[in-house]
């Protein structure tokens, strides 16, 4: 049942969804930034081809403007979990191959996670705003993959920032929909019960 | 038809006539001489596009038509030149394109668009011709399009192929309505605003932020401003009675270009008195140390020649030089 729209609500989630745009924009920034450095330590060609990785969620989505408020904000935070397994599988194998001989990339990789941790808050915020019961992580994450070659992690590791930026942007996107006043019927882009 | 290559050799036989049958050849409705013939056969060398036209060919005694064909001399295709574009994201994009040099007979164009393995289809517009329009299906998708456009023509073939992701080629219209008007009382603003270009379908949920270009019309060098949101700024450090030229440009507040800048507009500040300005009756402006809100003397025509004290660089109309000394009085 969508909570009634009191003016704190509206004022709280709008509040959360602004900020959550504001972060979705210098994530978006900071993987993007990433992605450069990353590319060239690893010693990658930037325009190389990622087949979609599995446990990696795709930002793709077909009929993204008939979504409810309530589908974008579950699949932000199933994505958003995802990630911050991904990107902390990502520091783990960082630090095993390069130890201290890569602190930059490291560094730059706990920022980003430290964001999407962040980002991850903001959005179950949001859906107890909304009196929606959290899904618990327990199936979220992936289950824990074969031990890849050095140069399929790396590959791997390229096909999740890119992954991510995508998010960023729709994330974004999704924010400002929500933060949309819409009429109370159960396909209002904003948050809305799906039918 | 019959189409030949700018260059070619071209031999014409007259139908079934034998080689050295009397004929007589006409290309438009004019004899074509002699010298061109080997026996019934006509020959062009070298053929250039002026050489295209209707030929006949009659037999010599009779004028029975005996051949007949309309030659159009042309070029095979050169490499098309493609452009992708969306100016209505999230909506979908258009290619459109051309040929960089002419051929001079009909072209055929066949587009193709690859999504990963999916082939789209790319609906050709009315108008204009060379141009197609595809609808996203997905979006915020890293797999990137794959446009290849071939040309044909009688004379040969050509293509080219554009690879490129979905954010890439988001680049809307430029802004539209751009107005910009003085300030009352306010001789160093100048109020802009515009709107959204029309073809961008949802600036709420996709807004553009903007690029504030503007220069008096007597420098070259321009100043910019970049807004992240709103319609409308205020340029506030205007040189007083200066003709500004001003034009704004969008983007994507996320993804994507900037925009061709907007069709320009021209303002000045709003001055004490409202008057023609007249590139004549220039008058040195000059600051008070005192204040920064000083109104430099407008460069507006407030005197009459015969009015005027000195002469060359420093004349001085007497008016203004009341104007001065009372501004002059007041801030010191």
């Amino acid at each position: 049942m969508a909570a009634a729209d009191s003016p704190s609500t509206a004022l709280r989630r709008r509040d959360l969804c602004s900020r959550g745009i504001r972060l979705a924009g210098k994530m978006r920034a900071d993987v993007v930034d990433l992605l450069d450095v990353y590319v060239e330590q690893q010693g990658l060609d930037a325009s190389a081809s990622v087949a979609a990785v599995e446990g990696v969620p795709l930002a793709a989505v077909e009929r993204w403007d008939e979504q409810t408020g309530t589908q974008r904000l579950l699949e932000n935070l199933a994505a958003y979990r995802a990630f911050r397994a991904l990107l902390a599988q990502m520091l783990e194998e960082q630090r095993e191959q390069l130890g201290e001989a890569d602190a930059g990339l490291g560094r730059a990789l706990a920022a980003v996670l430290l964001q999407v941790s962040a980002f991850t808050y903001h959005l179950e915020e949001l859906l107890r705003l909304e009196s929606r019961g959290i899904p618990g992580e327990e199936g979220d994450g992936p289950p824990p993959p074969p031990r890849l070659s050095l140069f399929e992690q790396k590959l791997r590791g390229l096909g999740v920032l890119r992954e991510l930026a995508q998010w960023a942007v729709r994330s974004a996107r999704d924010l400002r929909q929500l933060a949309k006043p819409g009429p109370a019927t159960g396909t209002a882009p904003g948050l809305a019960e799906s039918p | 038809v019959q189409y030949e290559r700018v260059g070619a050799d071209v031999t014409m036989k007259c139908g079934s006539m034998d080689w050295d049958a009397a004929v007589t050849w006409t290309v438009n409705g004019t004899d074509i001489d002699e010298s061109r013939l080997n026996g019934s056969y006509l020959i062009l060398k070298n053929v250039d596009l002026s050489q295209s036209g209707q030929y006949f060919c009659y037999e010599g005694s009779s004028w029975h038509l005996k051949y007949q064909t309309y030659l159009r001399v042309g070029t095979p295709p050169k490499e098309p030149v493609l452009m992708c574009r969306s100016n209505n994201y999230p909506k979908g994009f258009y290619c459109s394109w051309h040929l960089p040099t002419p051929t001079y007979i009909p072209n055929t164009f066949n587009i193709s668009v690859i999504h990963g393995t999916k082939d789209m289809v790319c609906e050709k517009d009315a108008v204009p011709k060379n141009r197609c329009h595809i609808r996203y299906l997905q979006l915020f998708s890293t797999v990137k399009y794959k446009v290849t456009l071939t040309v044909t023509n009688a004379l040969g073939k050509n293509f080219t192929t554009l690879t490129f992701d979905e954010f890439a080629i988001v680049k809307p219209d430029p802004p539209e309505s751009v107005v910009a008007k003085p300030v009352p009382n306010n001789p160093r603003r100048l109020e802009v605003s515009w709107q959204n270009p029309s073809s961008w379908p949802d600036p709420e949920s996709f807004p553009l932020k903007f690029f504030l270009r503007y220069r008096p019309l007597i420098l070259d060098q321009w100043q910019h401003v970049e807004l992240s949101d709103g319609t409308s700024h205020t340029i506030t450090d205007a040189y007083a009675g200066k003709e500004y030229i001003i034009q704004v440009a969008a983007k994507d507040s996320d993804i994507g270009t900037w925009s061709d800048w907007s069709v320009a507009v021209h303002a000045t500040p709003w001055t004490e008195e409202p008057k023609h300005l007249t590139t004549e009756a220039q008058i040195t402006e000059t600051t008070s140390a005192s204040t920064s809100s000083f109104m430099a003397p407008p460069t507006t025509k407030i005197c009459d020649k015969g009015a005027v004290v000195g002469s060359g660089a420093v004349a001085v109309c007497w008016t203004a030089g009341l104007v001065v000394a009372a501004y002059s009085v007041l801030f010191i």
